[in-house]
Formats: C-alpha cells, structure tokens, sequence
C-alpha cells in the first residue's frame, strides 16, 4: 500500500518519534510505514487517521 | 494504542538493551569459565543471566505501563518464526529420509547425536502442530 504519511507529519511537523509516539508505536514502525515496508493493523491505520484528523483512505491508497 | 513511551519508568530502547546486555553477559561468562577451565563457574554465570534476562524479558512489558513492543514487532517475530520453520522442514525433508535409506542399505550408521537431532526435530514439528491447532481454536 502507498501511503501519504511522511507529507502529512512534515505538514504537522512531527518527528517520526513523536508521531510514533502520539500513536502508540515505535519510530521504527513509523519508519517502516512510510517506506512501504510494513502495512499497518487496520487499528493502527484508525489511529493514524484519527490523529491526522482524515480517513483511512485520504492516507493509504491500494498499489 | 495510545500507550506514552517515554514518560513512563522504562523505554522501549532501555528494555531492549537490559535484556540483550544480560544475555550477552551470560554467554560471555560462560565462554569465559570455559576458556579459564571453570565450565561450572561459567555455566552458573550462564544459568542466572539466562534466568534473570529472560524473566525480565518475560515480565516487563507486563509490569512496565510502557509499550515495550508494538504491532511490527509481533508481525516481524511471526515472519521470523515462520521463516525458521520453512528452513527447518526443507533441511529435514533433503535430509532425514536419505539418510535413513543409506543406513538401511548399509553406507551409514546413524550415531546417537544424530538421531537425537532427528527426534528433537520430530518433537519440534509435533509441538507446532499442536500450538498452530491451539491458535485456530483461539483465533
């Protein structure tokens, strides 16, 4: 899945560590997110969209 | 999911370094009391760093109120585990039935090491079969 989430943490200017932080995971999750390393659990994806204040959809999109 | 990493008592890169540095320690101690002719010494070593890591391990992240691991770690852990399984089955399918064959047929004798190998990796593949049962039930 490609995702918008590193345009969306430097809008909010948040560090990976702190977005990490504010959602319950590990900078290294952030990271490996952003990279399209790791496809997050549908929580962690509603947790993301709740914090960004969006939808699912809005930041993952289907490759 | 909304668990602060930071503000509580233990960070997820502390826990991480206390139990690898624990069991460094015990495998290091053990190497050492090996190296310096006192194996009992070093295996001691080895026991209670092998105990009070893997207790801490054990127990931490559920006596710390930090989240000591998240999601990525549990799916990496999965993969990890399921890799190590895939390994393990094709060197035991490549090898085990042939080396009973040629021990049938005479060109081998399968030695006491070996064949306790052979049975730890039947009682492997037995005890996965009954955890993955258990996870289905659950899951």
């Amino acid at each position: 899945m490609e995702n918008d989430l590193k345009q969306r943490r430097a809008t909010h200017d948040l560090s990976q560590a702190g977005l990490g932080e504010a959602v319950g995971v590990s900078r290294q999750t952030i990271n490996a997110i952003e990279r399209g390393r790791y496809d997050p659990s549908l929580e962690l994806a509603f947790e993301l969209a709740a914090h960004f204040d969006c939808r699912i959809e809005d930041i993952f999109t289907p490759e | 999911m909304t668990t602060n990493q930071t503000t509580a008592g233990l960070s997820r890169t502390t826990y991480q370094r206390v139990v690898y540095g624990i069991i460094a320690l015990a495998v290091l101690g053990l190497f050492a009391g090996i190296i310096v002719d006192r194996p009992l010494v070093g295996t001691a070593v080895y026991l209670v760093g092998a105990w009070v890591g893997g207790g801490f391990a054990f127990l931490a992240p559920r006596l710390s109120s930090a989240q000591l691991h998240d999601e990525r770690d549990y799916v990496l852990h999965n993969r990890a585990s399921g890799l190590l399984l895939k390994i393990l089955t094709v060197i035991t399918l490549a090898t085990v039935p042939a080396l009973y064959v040629l021990e049938a047929a005479d060109y081998l004798t399968i030695s006491g090491a070996l064949g306790g190998s052979i049975g730890t990796l039947s009682a492997l593949f037995i005890l996965y079969g009954v955890c993955y049962g258990i996870v289905k039930r659950r899951g």
